[in-house]
């Protein structure tokens, strides 16, 4: 029972340590693949793996830490509502851009993946990949998928948008701060938000919008899209 | 005095999460509880029953930890490593596709639309 406990701490601890060390480190020298999310995540594992720990022991304390995320979701309200004037002034191309993001997402994501034939619980993993990780995690959890892998989907989500994103945009001729930020916002959620900081102010404030009102939308439209391909 | 201000204004916060538990288990609601709890807190916000300020530097506080939060969580992947060996390799190429196509989709209709009306505006 002690022992229990001490292991609990001990892998509340890891991950904090693992997490604020990495942070230094990605503060230091602000290299994408360097953010912490990534870096702790995959120390951890690699602790995991080489130590022999089971997932189930290492959450007995990572629950705790866990627990955080769906009060942290709530807290994503506050900036929205700081931006409220940018959302109303431009309601119309804001919302219409997030509709049209959360549709072509989805159906394009589950339509590729059937395409190259994956089951359907992967399909419901990747649904969400476009969503903010807390929120991608619960929904796909309430379809049947798998949420860890969700996550992991959303971090490669990300990347590719802000790895490819800059270059894509320009091509596309998409530069004007509302065009720019819904872009990044909508298809890579919070580290196209980071990047979108990198073009200015405005930018950022478009992203962040476009963050937490796909989370939203994307939730109500999910199983709506599970129904509609008959997954 | 400051952590007790900070811990209230958690207990505050998480009991929006939890309002939006409730409401999803008992009234069936399709949606995460996360979500619902936010939805509360903007309206909540949007309707000036709940001031900017009581919430707000915890609310900062919790979204600059955020990525650590959904770690445990990520972590879990360990039991699914399996998934990115052989085939698994297309998953991420349809991930990077189906991302580039929503970039372009949602940047150009709200650039689009934006432009519209910034014509219109002028016009006037």
């Amino acid at each position: 029972m002690m022992s229990d406990l001490l292991v609990a701490f001990f892998f509340i601890g890891f991950t904090f340590a693992a997490y604020f060390l990495m942070n230094l480190l990605y503060l230091r020298f602000h290299f994408s693949f360097l953010m912490p999310a990534l870096t702790a995540t995959f120390i951890i594992v690699l602790f995991l793996l080489m130590t022999g720990t089971s997932y189930e022991t290492y959450m007995t304390g990572g629950q705790w830490v866990d627990s955080f995320m769906g009060p942290a979701v709530v807290a994503l309200a506050i900036p929205l509502y700081k931006q409220r004037k940018l959302l109303f002034d431009n309601l119309v191309p804001v919302l219409s851009g997030i509709l049209v993001g959360v549709v072509i997402g989805m159906a394009s994501g589950i339509t590729l993946a059937k395409l190259f034939g994956f089951s359907r619980t992967l399909i419901l993993s990747l649904l969400p990949k476009s969503i903010t990780t807390p929120v991608a995690m619960e929904v796909t959890e309430q379809l049947g998928g798998i949420p860890s892998l969700a996550a992991v989907f959303v971090m490669i989500a990300g990347f590719s948008g802000i790895i490819v994103g800059p270059a894509f945009l320009k091509l596309l001729r998409i530069e004007t701060p509302i065009g720019i930020g819904m872009g990044l916002g909508a298809s890579a959620h919070g580290i196209g938000t980071a990047k979108a900081l990198e073009y200015g102010a405005q930018e950022a404030s478009v992203s962040s919008v476009a963050m937490s009102l796909s989370a939203v939308i994307g939730s109500f439209l999910a199983p709506v899209f599970v129904w509609f391909f008959f997954l | 005095m400051k952590f007790l201000m900070l811990l209230f204004q958690f207990i505050f916060i998480y009991g929006f999460f939890f309002l939006g538990q409730l409401l999803r288990e008992l009234f069936s609601i399709p949606l995460p509880a996360s979500i619902i709890g936010f939805m509360l807190m903007f309206a909540a916000l949007l309707l000036k029953l709940v001031p900017l300020r009581f919430v707000d530097s915890t609310a900062t506080l919790l979204l600059s930890f955020l990525p650590l939060f959904f770690i445990p969580a990520t972590v879990g992947v360990i039991e699914y490593l399996d998934v990115f060996t052989g085939k698994g390799f297309f998953l991420i190429v349809v991930i990077i596709f189906s991302t580039l196509l929503t970039m372009a989709a949602s940047g150009s209709t709200s650039q689009y639309l934006g432009r519209r009306i910034e014509a219109r505006k002028e016009q006037k």
